[in-house]
């Protein structure tokens, strides 16, 4: 065989090529540990030792400042003669040590001895009662056996005992003669506890050369002190489209200070969460180890990385400095990114969700409030809240109450009107703005306004028997309680129904005549209650509202509407559904006042005036919104960005939305039924902030059951009575429930203001209030205010007086509240008492005497039996201002002490249901 | 200039252009292996590529490709196939020019050279086998496995694509019904491979690269390798998008990209456009067209050519053999004949009778 060419084959050249590629190879493995090795995460917990280091090192030379040097110095001196005196006495401790190690020699023989012994005994005895059981007749050789070494083994036991008596004496001598030493010893200890202590968490934390070879590549599988923290989460799942595994959060391996208390100030991640008593605290309502952080703040809880862990950065700047600083990019790939903070609250809504408000939750509490408020849930469904009433007015009897120019105007720019109103902008938005869409928009208003004037049915209106003097209707809607609801011109009062201005150019005076005095007849699902008005005082106020006029707004000009704009729109809608051919047939069978009505109607379908307006004709119609209910959790690529250069997260999405909700069809061609049609609120930033919240926290996502915040039966209708209150605006006038009244705050003497209603429950008898609620009677003569008749219906009311009931932690019954059995002498007393107390002179039952003013009125006490529970007359007595914070009913039985010691002999219990009995009494109160 | 270059690239980009002018540069490929393989056309060659990637790789969108851990690999074959295709047909030119002078071929020259499997060539295997450890484990250090998203079964990625060495198939799926596309044409594919040594055993010029004297096996196999499939892998990875629509290399994948779908059967051509007489009502009379066209096209070629010209390897291969062969080059012909058709008259099936699922 040939020796082969250096040209085909050259030994050398291979073998070099083998030490180059093996040297690679070691390369690569190196570079494969050091990769393996080096975590970001673990710059942050070295960082984080550091931090920590830092802080006890401080510590600890705070807690040596803090010795006492001085007494120090004397303990060591003292402890520098003791260890003379024990070394003087060296040759006696000696001797003693010799003798004690003699001593424990014996002991340990004798311990020895009688164990050994022992064994013996036991084994005796076992053979001893086996034999015997079984008789057989070696029993009693061990019978004889055992009698014998039992006296051996009490002479044994009695022996060790001797030694170990004597060693432990001798043990305590030696000890003596270093005893004083070590009295001292332990002194100088107390002194240093506390540095000693600082010492140790010092020493646990700081970094040594230990711990750095157990955090070396390789060995760092041992037992690191850098690692991955996690928290497994038993009842919570990362749900991963149909398969379901446990959450885990991995987010404390950074965020090392999360819920530790002294770390507010520290730069992210180490800094302590803002709010430890509501989260991760151990006593908190959520720990960190039952509920870890993605469950709330949504993110990659397995990721360990800033980026992977899937941040998200409040605005483009933060984006940007997150960029330059970690090399943060945005996670295309992880659904569920984090939630920028100020929408963190978004997730309080998976585990509290059928409550009218979340606890603490401000921002998504606003968030649904407004949705509610602007008739968000009338266009959209979104699971949970299906049962909400139409936001608009009632529009079945529109003719009645409005004409046609005004309906047109009103449609064309319904702020133009009234800057405040909730009724959004529907046309000429920022898809419509060429001259062919506006046309269109004008042809749909007055098919509209055509539509619904035609289809308006009639309805009988009063006319006001007398002139009103608007000056009198002015102090009327002041006094009244209009306020509680309505602002009025230049007066103030809450947002919850529509400003009442200008009006006269709105509506005739019969309509608002016969409104104000029955709203119920004009629309029967209004939320308008009736205050009851006299024939003069509806005349008054009827007249004062319609002083006020928008002239402005009468003397906009109505657009002209062309007939083949109309027709054009009727072809357009009738496309997809027939051929051109038959929709003109069907077209050319109209007239034109039947066109403008056809239109009408589709033009209502197609912008769902009807979902928030009650409309005839439409009211099976099915809403037109999006379904929102996973809102929360929709894919992104599911959302139309359009051409809109905006960032492509949900929140982006819904924020643009929120601000233009027709920009997302910028630059597109769509014809004009295609186009989108989400109406112009003009929602304020703070306002868009919170419905994103709100819109973020639609989620499907099922929480486990037991992780849930779950309503007992008395949450269940203190919350329907919270959907209740907020329906018909119970807070515009009363305060409670931790909500101010509009109307108190608004009075400036609180006497006169609308009563607060906190611990109503237990105040007043269920079968009371129900009839209240229904139909209101007199109980504060002096009250300007009016509490209006509803018109609620047995259920709404029940479900009010529970409310009620609950939230003051009360059984509701409607049995009655037994009057307590009572003496004649009780009652004397209770008539005594409430004569010297002078109870009559608040609690007056004529208003017209009312001299003090109103703060020093009090309710009619003669409703006390109808009205008021026994037990909390009783409570009132003894201590108002424990029920009711501020209030003028003077303390009487201060520290449970009576003024009146002569009394039932001078028992302010006695006293007290005396006169709680006298009120209950037959003819009590009328007598006095 | 760089912009205009890129605006260029993209409006030309079409399957058409790019699959034609393949075909061209591997006709003169071919044509002129002594040129082509020549060192300074293969330089310029060489440096034009690494040009074009260079240049491209200062556009995002290129770059957003290119670099996709996936298509990394792709990038490798493009060059490696260039290379090793590059280095057969350069000793094959070289050995044929030697044969040409009368001289012993290369091969030929070293046979005296030769040494044992053991250690020799075992220990160049070993060290390359080491080299390719290196490789693999710096890759995988400076190219981390993309992780995604937690799948969703309700929601497709787009584009969705198969494995790159499947992408070919992929490919064709946009001219044939997937019964070919993804069953038929692999199958055949599959047996043909298998059946080259059977049809071909001419043992002339074996055991040494040449190229000259088995030209049109060559030709042939390097068409279908080449065009047939390694082109559809890089455009089905670098060129389709999502919705498998065709982007330009500097183009941004938008999933919006509406493009019109136009095609027509054979059948509304012949019976619509141009007979204007509607479709018949049985599927018989309505493909009868289409059938009799791909009956004719499978029959006809092989008798004609048996007695023109391929008289000789008919002689030579018998009915039999012969017969597998001209019906296996039919088949893969057929490939470039329905993207032609389709290009050149958006003809979607030949004969598509949907009654029973069978387009063709």
């Amino acid at each position: 065989m040939a020796k082969p060419t250096p040209t085909l084959y050259s030994i050398a050249k291979t073998f070099m090529w083998f030490a180059i590629i093996s040297l690679l190879l070691l390369g690569s493995l190196v570079a494969i540990v050091l990769m393996d090795h080096s975590r970001e995460w673990k710059v942050w917990q070295k960082k984080f030792v550091a931090i920590k280091t830092e802080r006890a090192k401080k510590e600890l030379a705070e807690a040596e400042a803090k010795v006492d040097k001085k007494q120090l110095a004397t303990l060591a001196e003292r402890l520098k003669q003791t260890q003379m005196e024990r070394k003087s006495q060296r040759a006696e401790m000696a001797k003693t040590r010799k003798e004690l190690e003699a001593l424990e020699v014996r002991f340990a023989q004798a311990k020895t001895h009688y164990q050994d012994q022992k064994q013996f005994q036991d084994s005796y005895r076992y053979y001893f009662e086996e034999y015997s059981t079984h008789h057989d007749p070696r029993a009693k050789e061990f019978q004889k056996k055992f009698q014998t070494i039992s006296p051996k083994v009490a002479a044994a036991k009695k022996e060790q005992d001797d030694a170990e008596k004597l060693r432990d004496e001798k043990a305590a001598q030696l000890e003596d003669f270093s005893a004083k030493e070590k009295e001292v010893k332990k002194e100088i200890e107390k002194l240093l506890a506390e540095k000693r202590l600082v010492q140790g968490k010092l020493d646990r934390v700081k970094p040594t050369l230990a711990k750095d070879i157990l955090n070396a590549p390789m060995l760092d599988f041992l037992k690191p002190s850098l690692q991955v923290q996690q928290i497994v989460l038993e009842d919570l799942y990362d749900d991963y489209h149909f398969a379901k595994t446990q959450k885990v959060d991995r987010c404390t391996t950074c965020h090392q200070g999360i819920d530790q208390k002294g770390f507010e100030d520290m730069p992210q991640p180490f800094r302590t969460h803002p709010d430890l008593d509501l989260y991760l605290g151990s006593q908190s309502p959520h720990p960190v180890e039952k509920f870890g952080c993605t469950v709330c703040h949504s993110g990659s809880g397995h990721s360990v990385s800033f980026t992977d862990a899937a941040h998200t950065p409040s605005g483009p700047e933060e984006a940007r400095q997150w960029k330059k600083k970690y090399g943060w990019h945005d996670l295309e790939k992880w659904e569920q990114k984090m939630l920028p903070l100020e929408h963190a609250q978004a997730s309080c809504a998976k585990c509290h969700n059928d409550v009218v408000e979340v606890p603490q939750a401000d921002h998504l509490n606003e968030g649904r409030r407004l949705a509610a408020k602007f008739g968000c849930f009338n266009c959209h469904k979104i699971n949970g809240f299906e049962e909400r009433w139409k936001v608009g007015p009632d529009l079945t009897h529109l003719s009645g109450k409005v004409d046609e120019d005004w309906i047109t105007r009103w449609l064309h720019d319904p702020k133009a009107f009234r800057p405040s109103t909730q009724m959004p902008q529907i046309f000429h938005l920022s898809n419509h703005q060429d001259a062919a869409d506006r046309e269109r928009d004008n042809a749909a208003i007055a098919a509209i306004t055509a539509y619904l004037v035609k289809n308006s049915e009639p309805i009988t209106l009063m006319a006001a028997p007398i002139p009103g003097n608007p000056e009198e209707g002015e102090k009327l809607v002041k006094s009244l309680g209009c306020l509680g609801c309505h602002s009025v011109g230049d007066a103030k009062g809450d947002s919850f129904g529509p400003e009442l201005s200008n009006l006269g150019s709105k509506v005739g005076a019969d309509w608002l005549f016969t409104w104000i005095k029955d709203p119920k007849h004009y629309s029967s699902h209004t939320r308008m209650p009736n205050l009851r008005l006299s024939d003069p005082e509806a005349a008054h106020i009827t007249a004062y509202l319609l002083s006020q006029r928008n002239e402005s707004f009468e003397k906009t000009s109505i657009p002209e509407v062309m007939p083949e704009v109309v027709d054009s729109l009727i072809l357009e809608s009738f496309q997809g559904a027939m051929r051109a051919q038959e929709a003109r047939a069907k077209l050319d069978q109209m007239n034109a006042d039947e066109r403008l009505e056809f239109l009408g109607k589709k033009s209502i379908a197609h912008q769902g005036c009807f979902t928030c307006h009650a409309i005839k004709g439409f009211e099976d119609q099915k809403p037109i919104g999006a379904d929102l209910s996973n809102e929360g959790r929709k894919d992104i690529h599911q959302l139309d960005f359009g051409f809109v250069p905006i960032e492509h997260s949900r929140e982006a999405f819904i924020e643009q939305k929120l601000k233009d909700p027709r920009i997302f069809d910028r630059g597109k061609i769509r014809s004009y039924y295609e186009k989108l049609r989400m109406p112009q609120f003009n929602f304020t930033d703070a306002e868009i902030e919170s419905l994103t919240t709100f819109v973020l926290s639609l989620t499907e996502e099922q929480v486990p059951l037991q992780m849930r915040k779950r309503l007992d039966l008395k949450e269940e209708r203190v919350e329907e009575g919270r959907l209740l209150v907020a329906q018909f605006n119970c807070n515009g006038c009363h305060t409670f429930d931790g909500k101010n009244g509009t109307l108190r705050e608004l009075t400036e003497d609180p006497g006169a203001a609308p009563p607060v209603l906190d611990g109503e429950g237990a105040k007043v008898q269920e079968k009371w209030l129900h009839e209240f609620l229904r139909q209101p009677t007199v109980i504060r003569p002096w009250l300007t205010y009016r509490m209006p008749t509803f018109g609620l219906n047995e259920k709404d009311t029940q479900a009010l007086v529970e409310y009620f009931a609950n939230l003051s932690h009360e059984e509701a019954s409607y049995k009655g509240h037994p009057v307590p059995e009572t003496t004649p002498e009780k009652l004397a007393a209770g008539q005594t008492i409430f004569n010297q107390f002078q109870c009559v002179k608040c609690h007056q039952l004529d208003a017209s005497s009312a001299a003090m003013g109103a703060s020093f009125l009090a309710p009619d006490l003669s409703l006390t039996k109808k009205r008021l529970k026994p037990n909390w007359v009783k409570a009132w007595i003894q201590n108002p201002e424990a029920l009711q914070a501020g209030t003028m009913m003077p303390s009487f039985f201060v520290d449970g002490q009576t003024p009146l010691t002569e009394i039932l002999g001078g028992d302010a219990q006695a006293q007290i249901e005396a006169i709680r009995d006298y009120l209950y009494h037959e003819n009590g109160v009328a007598k006095a | 200039m760089i912009d205009i270059f890129k605006n260029f690239v993209n409006a030309i980009s079409s399957p058409v252009v790019i699959f034609s002018a393949a075909t061209a540069v591997f006709a003169l490929f071919v044509t002129f292996p002594r040129q082509a393989t020549s060192k300074p056309v293969s330089l310029a060659v060489l440096i034009g590529a690494l040009a074009f990637f260079g240049l491209g790789l200062t556009d995002k969108h290129f770059r957003s490709i290119v670099f996709m851990p996936d298509n990394v690999p792709i990038v490798g074959l493009i060059f490696i196939f260039g290379y090793f295709t590059w280095y057969a047909m350069r000793k094959a030119v070289i050995n044929d020019m030697r044969v040409e002078r009368g001289e012993p071929t290369v091969e030929q020259t070293e046979t005296n050279e030769k040494v044992l499997v053991f250690p020799y060539l075992i220990f160049i295997e070993f060290v390359t086998a080491l080299a390719y450890a290196v490789i693999l484990v710096l890759w995988s250090i400076f190219l981390k496995a993309p992780l995604e998203e937690p799948a969703n079964p309700t929601v497709s990625p787009n584009p969705s694509k198969a494995p790159w060495y499947f992408l070919g198939l992929q490919e064709m799926l946009v001219y044939f019904d997937p019964w070919i596309a993804g069953v038929l044409l692999p199958t055949l594919i599959i047996l043909g491979l298998c059946a080259i040594p059977y049809i071909d055993r001419d043992p002339s010029g074996s055991g040494y690269y040449s190229f000259k004297g088995r030209k049109a096996v060559i030709v042939t196999y390097l068409f279908g390798f080449w065009i047939l499939w390694t082109l559809l892998v890089i455009m089905g990875t670098f060129l389709r998008g999502p919705n498998w629509n065709f982007f330009g290399p500097f183009e941004a994948w938008d999933a919006h990209k509406v493009v019109p779908l136009l095609n027509v059967n054979l059948s509304e051509l012949i019976f619509i456009k141009w007979l204007g007489i509607g479709l018949p009502k049985q599927w018989f009379i309505r493909e009868a067209p289409g059938i009799l066209l791909t009956a004719l096209y499978l029959a006809v070629p092989p008798l004609i050519l048996a007695r023109t010209k391929l008289k000789e390897v008919y002689k030579k291969l018998g009915p039999a053999r012969y017969q597998i062969m001209v019906f296996l080059l039919l088949m893969m012909l057929s490939l470039p004949i329905k993207m032609y058709l389709r290009w050149a008259f958006n003809l979607k099936y030949i004969v598509a009778i949907p009654e029973f699922f069978f387009n063709i």
